[in-house]
């Protein structure tokens, strides 16, 4: 990734093939609920329970629990931890991470074996790795995208908003 | 960095409240989530101490509704002040699309506002990001106290006309919301423009 890229575009046809992954992801696994963030926290795709109202937040806290990993790695010096699993009494959390800057998480009962889970998003890392370099390759420009007028628009709604 | 989700029309930037311990940035979020309306803005979450210093981080996700058929997101996370923390900063930083600044006016305050700004610069290089053209906004905070520098003096420090980087800042009082909007429009405009 470009470092200096400001914006990432994740273009219609890419999107899907991720939500397609991350379904295959949920339904072999029999798990809840499977999410793909950028490592800033923003949620880019989400598949599995429908009813889940807390993904934004969950969104940015996974990616706050795998930056700290990734400072306590440098400690140890090891570059980074790919992988990070979370036990609960009830649900555990799977998270992998993707080419440095995509974390793949899934969330899974106690029905589920860990090691299948493992397995299982070994392979969609994989999947998910040639689409997010799709992604990483495409050259629209912002203007492409949202239109030349979208800055002007923007600033009235923000004028708007914050505001006392 | 942003991210524009074609498909789902979704644009989502991350603004991230920075600077010393005790300064105002958990102020800045509790005041923003006290006054926007409602349909604006989700849960403000923080990770604290017991002593209600920031731990890791607060973060407010703010819904600026449909612009041009864009659902647009702002996220807001504050970074913990205090100095033991700095790998914590780090982290939260990742991915950040601009930075405000909240310095602490106060006299005795500024050699901690010029360390944890010269950290900044730091951190923000290492994320291989040209400081210099970085998204910054200034906040001078606490505006109100008897034994605050003036806005003039802290630019001395904080801003020097010399470094030629001509921040934009404002004078805020967080507790009571002074400044506290005028810093959020002034980022927010600055990473639109970035994008």
């Amino acid at each position: 990734m470009d470092p200096q890229l400001t914006s990432v575009i994740v273009p219609s046809a890419e999107v899907a093939q991720i939500e397609e992954c991350l379904a295959h992801l949920v339904e072999d696994t029999q798990g809840n609920h499977a999410l793909l963030l950028d490592k800033s926290g923003q949620v880019i795709a989400s598949q599995g329970d429908s009813s889940r109202q807390d993904v934004t937040a969950l969104g940015a806290l996974i990616a706050g629990t795998f930056a700290s990993s990734r400072e306590v790695a440098k400690l140890l010096r090891e570059k980074d931890f790919r992988m990070l699993f979370q036990q609960g009494v009830r649900e555990n959390i799977f998270i992998a991470l993707i080419e440095d800057q995509w974390i793949l998480c899934i969330i899974f009962n106690k029905g589920t074996h860990i090691g299948l889970v493992k397995v299982l998003t070994k392979k969609a890392t994989d999947e998910l790795s040639a689409v997010l370099e799709r992604v990483r390759q495409q050259h629209k420009t912002r203007d492409d995208v949202l239109g030349s007028s979208f800055r002007t628009s923007m600033e009235d709604t923000i004028d708007l908003l914050f505001r006392d | 960095m942003a991210l524009i989700n074609v498909a789902a029309r979704e644009i989502h930037c991350k603004i991230v409240y920075y600077g010393p311990g005790m300064g105002g940035k958990t102020s800045n979020l509790q005041y923003i989530h006290s006054a926007v309306p409602k349909e604006v803005k989700g849960d403000l979450l923080s990770i604290a101490t017991e002593t209600e210093r920031t731990l890791f981080f607060d973060f407010l996700p703010l819904d600026l509704g449909k612009v041009r058929g864009f659902q647009t997101r702002f996220h807001l996370y504050t970074v913990p002040g205090q100095v033991l923390y700095e790998r914590t900063r780090v982290a939260v930083l990742n991915g950040a699309d601009g930075v405000v600044f909240v310095a602490d006016s106060q006299k005795h305050k500024l050699e901690e506002n010029i360390k944890s700004l010269k950290e900044l610069a730091q951190n923000v290089t290492k994320m291989n990001k040209n400081f210099r053209e970085f998204p910054l906004v200034l906040q001078y905070n606490k505006a109100d106290l008897p034994n605050r520098l003036p806005a003039q003096r802290l630019d001395d420090f904080l801003n020097p006309p010399a470094l030629g980087l001509n921040w934009q800042r404002y004078e805020a009082v967080a507790t009571r919301g002074d400044g506290v909007f005028d810093t959020l429009k002034a980022i927010s405009r600055l990473v639109i423009s970035r994008l």
